[in-house]
């Protein structure tokens, strides 16, 4: 069972990616996928949005899994495991979780789950670089967010232009020159093939 | 003017983002299409971003709902007040009665600014359109983990936080 987390802060695509990802990684029946999704607050819209798909789903509130609630989700991936036994778990950690926290959290569940960790896919808003990455506090999580990436997914392509893409591509590149840069849009599909040939070949 | 120096829970903390959940039932005496809800949908979203950037938000997060009817659900949210608001979904035949989950997480204001202003926007849009507006459900939370915490300690306090659920507190003994 792999652990592949789609990080990325506050409105950047996650569960609209997560939901096409998820279709494209289940192929036609080929691989058992099950989505666990995290909102800090106690009344879910993502999740709500996530039942809509028929995939199997597991809704986190409360807290944050990269700290506050990590056990729950340590738990949670193991009855995912000993319930459902997927081959892959797609999750989508809150806005502000710091990526490798998250990972540390899922690896607890290998206590009594065979897993593998995924890729940690960070998504980055290319409409809003500068909102996210100029700002003091938010300026520090973003960055967070970015270094710990291994793939950096450049989020809503179709929505700016190419030299402005360019710029954020540079941005991001500075912040985390290691990660795997792939240009995404959910809305057109671009950039869903590779993310899953990288989350299916990934080994770590 | 929101004080820079202000530490009070809810608002700088360490990434200053505060949020509010709500749950509200709708209901309108004529039955209403999928475009007439869509647009409200969107004009609640920017409404609340307005009303939370007009309050000293620096940066709109992410303001969202999901609403769910007898024939469909949609959903609508927007980041901010310059990128507009988005909807996506389908209601199949008018209906009377929306059941909508509006969670609002905004950075820069207390988690009392955003409630005032998620609850403003959703009444005066929701009543504006001729819906009456009945609260089911509520929740503040805001975002205060230590996210600066070494790899090092972050492990030695999940591994006690693991230790002590497992065992019971008594039991823990953190090495």
């Amino acid at each position: 069972m792999k652990i592949t987390q789609v990080a990325g802060f506050l409105g950047c695509g996650k569960t609209t990616l997560l939901l096409k990802l998820s279709k494209v990684l289940a192929g036609d029946g080929v691989y058992k996928v099950a989505l666990v999704v995290n909102e800090i607050g106690e009344i879910p819209v993502d999740g709500k949005v996530m039942e809509e798909s028929g995939m199997r789903l597991k809704d986190i509130g409360g807290g944050c899994i990269c700290c506050e609630v990590a056990t729950t989700f340590a738990k949670t991936v193991y009855a995912l495991y000993k319930d459902f036994k997927p081959d892959h778990v797609l999750v989508e950690p809150t806005g502000v979780a710091i990526p490798h926290q998250v990972k540390a959290a899922a690896r607890m569940s290998g206590r009594d789950a065979r897993i593998s960790m995924g890729p940690a896919i960070v998504l980055f808003d290319a409409t809003r670089p500068a909102e996210l990455l100029d700002m003091d506090m938010l300026g520090r999580l973003v960055t967070n967010q970015v270094t710990d990436a291994d793939v950096i997914a450049v989020s809503k392509i179709d929505a700016v232009a190419e030299d402005g893409l360019e710029d954020t591509e540079a941005r991001v590149r500075e912040l985390n020159p290691h990660a795997e840069l792939v240009r995404l849009s959910s809305f057109t599909g671009e950039g869903m093939d590779r993310l899953k040939d990288v989350i299916l070949s990934w080994e770590e | 003017m929101t004080d820079p120096m202000n530490t009070e829970k809810g608002c700088y903390t360490e990434h200053g983002v505060s949020g509010y959940g709500v749950a509200v039932k709708l209901t309108h005496e004529h039955p209403k299409d999928e475009g007439f809800i869509r647009s409200m949908a969107e004009e609640m979203m920017h409404s609340i971003a307005e009303k939370c950037m007009e309050r000293g938000a620096r940066c709109i997060g992410h303001i969202k709902s999901h609403v769910m009817t007898e024939a469909g659900a949609i959903k609508a949210d927007t980041i901010g007040v310059e990128q507009g608001a988005y909807s996506s979904g389908s209601i199949r035949h008018p209906v009377k009665d929306l059941y909508m989950a509006v969670n609002s997480i905004v950075q820069g204001i207390r988690e009392e600014v955003v409630k005032t202003a998620t609850l403003e926007g959703v009444h005066e849009v929701a009543e504006g359109k001729g819906y009456v507006v009945a609260k089911e459900k509520e929740h503040t939370y805001f975002d205060e983990f230590d996210f600066t915490v070494s790899k090092q300690e972050y492990l030695r306090q999940l591994e006690k936080q693991f230790r002590e659920e497992t065992n019971g507190p008594g039991e823990s003994k953190d090495s």
